[in-house]
């Protein structure tokens, strides 16, 4: 009978089971009936929001985008949706709402075995780790142990390249006694910092220097989303050989999907923050004992205003494009990450005490690698976006991201499990 | 009645950390009856509000030498001494 009743639940899909699960975790964290449910049905509405962008995306774009394709033979057949999107698909995972304590039960105990200085009270961006889990959920069709055992895995690795990196982010950043146990951040550091660093040897490239007030006033536009929505909408309409009324249209739906979904997730997050701040909290009480320097795990979205990293993305924008059109084996359009570019680099170019020459380098080595792997793992994240009930298009079109696909971390967990499970 | 100021609260994507801020600003603007609005954007979109706008709040790192007053709001996120940065948002909508 118990069975049948969560049984039931669970069909209701994610907008049912997230506000109901939130609701339940804020009452455990004492905030009363009223403000949980509140936040509940928020999160519930968010959900609403975003499932209305992605249609609205997928339906079009995917059409244009397959036009491209049998006209110019341009394979880039799979969507890459943005990090609002798979955040949003990673929330919705049934792993979801119990990864948040046991996400900060993993960050308490290796606070207490010194594994780690890095006090997390970063809750939004659990959803990375949550990503990992859910992703692994669908490979192992549903083992729920390695799906938990996946997303630890990748906390521990996020927090370690936290303290790795902490030392770095007060120096350069001015950001004291804070580390950035940003998935993302953390993933693209790890390959962007040692190759950032092998490009500083290089004799005739290691003395090049660019000054980030220009780049910022000729890349401008790059940070605009709606803008950049709009160019790229129109281009990919002509390409699909759209009749000029039309190709403006795609550049006005587009422009409204990168305006709107980032205010879709903001609703999600509205949502999250009384639990957040129940979790904060809870972390900053707890004694961890003295001697020793901790540090408080924020949002990487603190350092990527710096001029530095603001100009290396915006640089990174066109190069991206462009890597996705020529890179072998790579089937994914970059469009929804395009503006996310700046978290990923923030760690490369901290690691060059702000060399732009040499972040631009290393991150196109980085956003290469992304799109590979976004590509490869594009089946994993159209059905963990299938699961979360999104709206997807008919037919062959896939989805991916930069944020969530083109993860190092997220995809050499995947590979890791895949061995295991054959 | 004084004409209604323009808070700008910025961050790197003018979704995670500023909505927490955002909400702190328009809590704290209610609570000290100042008549002003707040916009929420990212760090890069900052140019095309600048003009029309009295301060800006961000909780990330300027990217550059802005016209008007810029408040650092990082001890929102770490809930340290958050009373400083309740006074500084004060003092520049006072002026």
């Amino acid at each position: 009978m118990l069975l049948k009743v969560v049984q039931y639940i669970l069909n209701l899909g994610p907008t049912v089971i997230l506000p109901l699960t939130i609701t339940i975790m804020g009452v455990c964290f004492k905030l009363g009936f009223k403000k949980s449910f509140k936040s509940g049905i928020t999160i519930g509405v968010g959900f609403v929001g975003i499932n209305l962008v992605i249609g609205l995306l997928t339906s079009n774009l995917g059409a244009a985008t397959s036009e491209m394709v049998t006209r110019y033979g341009l394979h880039l057949s799979i969507l890459d949706v943005g990090w609002p999107a798979a955040a949003a698909i990673s929330w919705a995972s049934p792993i979801a709402a119990i990864m948040i304590p046991i996400a900060m039960l993993v960050n308490v105990i290796l606070l207490f075995l010194k594994f780690t200085n890095v006090v997390d009270i970063d809750i939004w961006n659990y959803w990375h780790f949550t990503a990992a889990g859910a992703t692994v959920l669908v490979l192992t069709h549903g083992n729920w142990g390695l799906a938990i055992l996946a997303a630890v895995l990748y906390e521990i690795a996020v927090l370690k390249i936290a303290d790795w990196t902490a030392p770095m982010v007060e120096e350069f950043y001015g950001l004291e006694g804070v580390s950035l146990p940003t998935g993302s951040t953390a993933a693209c550091g790890l390959i962007g910092i040692p190759v950032a660093k092998v490009i500083g040897m290089i004799p005739g490239i290691k003395n090049l220097k660019a000054d980030p007030e220009s780049i910022q006033k000729r890349f401008g536009v790059f940070g605009e989303p709606m803008m950049m929505g709009l160019v790229l909408g129109v281009l990919i309409g002509f390409l699909a050989g759209y009749d000029i009324g039309k190709c403006i249209q795609l550049g006005i739906i587009m422009a409204g999907v990168m305006f709107l979904m980032p205010r879709m997730v903001k609703i999600l997050m509205e949502g999250l923050i009384p639990i957040s701040e129940g979790v904060r909290e809870f972390l900053q009480k707890t004694n961890f004992g003295k001697d020793r320097k901790l540090t408080i795990g924020l949002d990487a979205a603190v350092a990527v205003g710096h001029p530095a990293v603001i100009a290396t993305a915006l640089v990174l924008v066109p190069i991206t494009l462009f890597l996705a059109v020529i890179l072998p084996g790579n089937k994914v359009l970059p469009f929804g990450d395009l503006t996310t570019i700046c978290f990923y680099v923030a760690f490369i170019v901290g690691s060059t005490k702000g060399n732009i020459i040499h972040s631009v380098l290393s991150g196109t080595v980085v956003m290469s690698l992304a799109l590979l792997m976004a590509t490869n793992i594009a089946s994993f994240h159209t059905e963990i976006a299938k699961m979360a009930q999104f709206t997807m298009p008919k037919g062959a079109t896939m989805i991916s991201s930069l944020d969530l696909g083109g993860n190092f971390l997220n995809w050499i967990i995947i590979k890791i499990f895949q061995v295991f499970t054959g | 009645m004084n004409k209604q100021k323009v808070i700008l609260v910025a961050c790197g994507t003018g979704i995670a950390t500023s909505t927490v801020v955002c909400k702190k600003v328009e809590d704290l603007i209610k609570a000290n009856n100042i008549n002003a609005r707040v916009i929420q954007c990212k760090i890069s979109e900052v140019p095309g509000y600048e003009d029309d706008a009295d301060l800006l709040v961000t909780t990330t790192i300027a990217s550059r030498a802005y016209k008007i007053p810029v408040v650092k709001a990082i001890n929102y996120l770490t809930n340290i001494n958050t009373q400083k940065v309740d006074q500084a948002i004060i003092d520049a909508l006072k002026e």
